[in-house]
């Protein structure tokens, strides 16, 4: 990146820190806070280990330091401005999940579009808001677009800011279902002699909760499929299993007909064939509901996490609070441009041109001299796609 | 009430009993040869048994043999009898609660001895944290219509008329953390609405745990002083003896990796270059790296400086390694074992004395303590990074 570029990056990074209103995160005292400064070569490190002692007021400190990059710390100390973790003195922390786009099994790198990266990522985040607030019930939780390749969630729910890293370990293990084993999901009753029966042990799927209810779900959806094909076409459904014969085949559609209604009540151990079948659907249900979060973020009782109101220096998008009531309309290449940079051109010269998609538009930029809508020579410059021209000379 | 105290001397109401009498600990051990008699046997049992033994008769003297207890493990300081004894203090406590909560529904006895479960739930913080389960008809409202066909079966009790509790998953985690086996993970739990359902006997488990923390809480005390010390040295140089007798595992809890023996260092150079091992191979790495006191968080950091080492079965294998076999009995595999299986490459002069790749592991690093060389454990170079 060439100075000229980084001078305008950095006095538009001010302009929009004038006019914006940062809400910093509750408690801001007991946090670390840490930045990255528009420093020239490669050795631009982070300045970190500072206190709201150290920076002052969040907003202020903002404009007059206008930093590439913004971070407060999870965690919250006692003396949050001390230079190692354990004379911080650690009391608590958020709990935070990040979802990156980079990471997700969904997507190609390279291939898919910025757009199409962050609709794959903004799924992942459906499907980890399910979790945390069917599963877990958690209270106060803030979802925040990261400005870059993905979306962060802060929990904020005092019943679980005292876990230490091995307990949120559970937690990622938990959505992102690693170490699901089919048969903890299994109850043991034993049924009292019913009829002729003599006493007898009934196993039945946990349907109460957990991983057990979205795996009963599945399955019962998937027999209803089943039962409402011919019969040929269903046999050759249960086919595709792995280990699953023509005759097992059989003996499961059998089972599936005779035995709906115990099998909607959790009993998939009514014929080996259904429980084989539902053993299959452990895996299948993980596969397609987990939450592929980015484990460190969320054991680290230390992180540190972008500033939601900041600017991401990689791309000069905001870092966005979403509304859970706002969260299916939102589309993070429109509402987190900032205004600021909005409403005229500037001129650029482009490196690396290409599509770009942002503020509702999506642009073929041409590799040269040009002048482009200031958000998108922001975008390119902060992505070092391009270079800012003298504007004398245009 | 001393009875109470006697029989749950972790209780904090118990403690605060003992402050209360304004008891000297240094004018007991001193003076009451009973109590430290009782001391000595509680720690004696813990390391042999996993128990006790046996309370004295009189209250007084079982309730302040506790403390002196306390003192006597942390004289020893091994942090492997800590753990051991604050185990079998649990387990002790956890067979009286149950005998406890039987006696008092069937019997309705009137004994101040017996502790309840609300009494023990407010005990450790837990009242607000625990509610018992809605009968199971209220659970049946969710599956919807098709169940009324079952009406036989589903109306069958569980098999035992055992209560169920939900226990706020903030509190079930720290507590099911040292609990093995996977059924106490989370992702098999049907946690719902932030609940985690629990039979009574699991949360009695998970009380159990409760105790055990609370005992071993501040152990070893990092400063006993002198007159207490100076009168429990016989009793602690005989638990010494006992530990060295029972042969448990030094516990080494420093991670040194220019220190380790060369298979080790072999075999964790190959695993950060991304090469494939085999099983036994893996299995040798990792037992070792558990044994020195490494998490399993810690050993998937130490594998990670390349990225495609397989974290996922680290984890299990790790986790594995932990939950099959207790950690101060498992050991990873003797040189005898690591020849075997070709594991044993660049023998040096130490390699020859030794039986065993933690033997060397020890022996290097005394040689370093000695050396008076500055020891930098490689956990403290890890700190919380910055997330994108």
């Amino acid at each position: 990146m060439e100075e000229r570029t980084r001078a305008y990056l950095r006095g538009r990074f001010r302009d929009y820190y004038r006019r914006a209103e940062i809400t910093p995160p509750p408690a801001p005292e007991s946090r670390e806070w840490g930045y990255i400064p528009w420093t020239t070569g490669p050795d631009t490190r982070m300045i970190r280990h500072r206190s709201v002692l150290d920076i002052g007021d969040i907003e202020t400190f903002l404009e007059r330091e206008r930093p590439r990059h913004v971070y407060y710390s999870a965690g919250l100390y006692e003396d949050p401005g001390a230079n190692s973790m354990d004379e911080k003195g650690w009391q608590r922390s958020d709990l935070v999940f990040d979802l990156d786009a980079d990471h997700l099994p969904g997507v190609t790198l390279g291939e898919d579009s910025y757009a199409e990266m962050l609709a794959t990522c903004k799924d992942a985040l459906r499907r980890l808001l399910d979790f945390l607030e069917d599963d877990f019930g958690f209270e106060n939780m803030e979802i925040v677009f990261s400005g870059g390749r993905g979306y962060h969630v802060h929990v904020r729910d005092e019943r679980i800011r005292h876990l230490e890293r091995e307990h949120r370990r559970e937690i990622v293990d938990y959505v992102r279902g690693i170490g699901l084993e089919f048969d903890h999901l299994i109850e043991t009753e034993t049924v009292a002699g019913m009829g002729r029966e003599t006493p007898t042990e009934r196993r039945i799927l946990r349907t109460s909760g957990g991983w057990g209810e979205r795996l009963h779900d599945r399955f019962v959806s998937f027999l209803d499929d089943l039962l409402a094909m011919d019969e040929e076409a269903a046999l050759e459904r249960l086919q595709s299993f792995d280990g699953i014969g023509e005759g097992k085949a059989t003996a499961a559609l059998n089972a599936a007909t005779n035995n709906r209604a115990a099998i909607e009540a959790g009993n998939v151990t009514v014929h080996t064939a259904i429980a084989q079948l539902a053993q299959r659907f452990a895996e299948r249900t993980v596969e397609a509901e987990n939450a592929p979060i980015d484990e460190p973020v969320t054991t680290d009782t230390n992180r540190l996490i972008r500033l939601p109101g900041s600017l991401h220096g990689g791309s000069s998008l905001a870092v966005r609070r979403i509304d859970r009531a706002d969260l299916t309309d939102f589309d993070p290449l429109v509402d987190a441009v900032p205004e600021t940079f909005t409403g005229h051109e500037i001129r650029v010269t482009v490196d690396r041109g290409g599509p770009v998609e942002l503020g509702g538009d999506t642009f073929t930029v041409t590799e040269g001299e040009q002048s482009v809508p200031e958000h998108v020579a922001m975008f390119l410059m902060a992505r070092g796609r391009a270079e800012k021209e003298k504007e004398t000379g245009a | 009430m001393d009875a109470l105290y006697a029989r749950y001397p972790f209780l904090e109401a118990a403690r605060e009993a003992v402050a209360e009498e304004a008891v000297d600990l240094a004018t007991v051990v001193e003076t009451e040869p009973a109590v430290v008699e009782r001391a000595a046997s509680r720690v004696e049992w813990a390391l042999e048994t996993g128990e006790v033994g046996d309370p004295a008769p009189d209250n007084r003297v079982e309730l302040l043999s506790y403390p002196v207890a306390r003192v006597l493990v942390s004289l020893v300081g091994e942090r492997v009898l800590v753990r051991r004894y604050a185990r079998a203090e649990a387990a002790v406590a956890h067979e009286r609660f149950v005998a406890d909560l039987a006696d008092t529904t069937e019997l309705k006895s009137v004994d101040s001895s017996g502790l309840d479960l609300d009494g023990l739930l407010a005990e450790f913080d837990l009242t607000e944290s625990v509610r018992e389960a809605p009968s199971l008809a209220g659970d049946a409202t969710s599956p919807a219509g098709g169940s009324a066909t079952q009406s036989p079966a589903s109306a069958t009790a569980r098999s035992s008329d055992e209560s169920t509790y939900l226990l706020e998953v903030g509190a079930y985690l720290p507590l099911a953390a040292d609990c093995w086996g996977d059924e106490w993970r989370l992702v098999n739990r049907a946690l719902a609405d932030g609940e985690v359902p629990v039979t009574e006997t699991e949360l009695l488990t998970l009380l159990q745990e409760a105790v055990g923390s609370r005992v071993a809480e501040g152990l070893p005390f990092p400063d006993v002083p002198d007159p207490i010390a100076d009168a429990l040295e016989a009793e602690a140089a005989d638990l010494r003896e006992l530990v060295a007798e029972l042969e448990l595992v030094r516990e080494i809890d420093t991670v040194v990796p220019e220190l380790f023996p060369p298979c080790m260092k072999a075999l964790l150079d190959d695993i950060q270059k991304g090469e494939h091992l085999p099983h036994h191979s893996r299995f040798a790495i990792t037992a070792f790296l558990s044994s020195i006191g490494m998490t399993t968080d810690e050993i998937v950091e130490l594998y990670r400086v390349n990225s495609a080492f397989g974290e996922q079965m680290t984890r299990y294998q790790t986790d594995h390694i932990r939950g099959e076999t207790s950690p101060t009995e498992y050991s990873p595999p003797s040189c005898a074992t690591m020849q075997s299986y070709g594991d044993c490459v660049n023998m040096d002069d130490l390699c020859e004395r030794i039986p065993h790749p933690m033997a060397y592991y020890e022996q290097r690093l005394d040689d370093a303590e000695d050396e008076d060389g500055e020891i930098e454990d490689w956990r403290e170079t890890l700190e919380g990074e910055a997330a994108e």
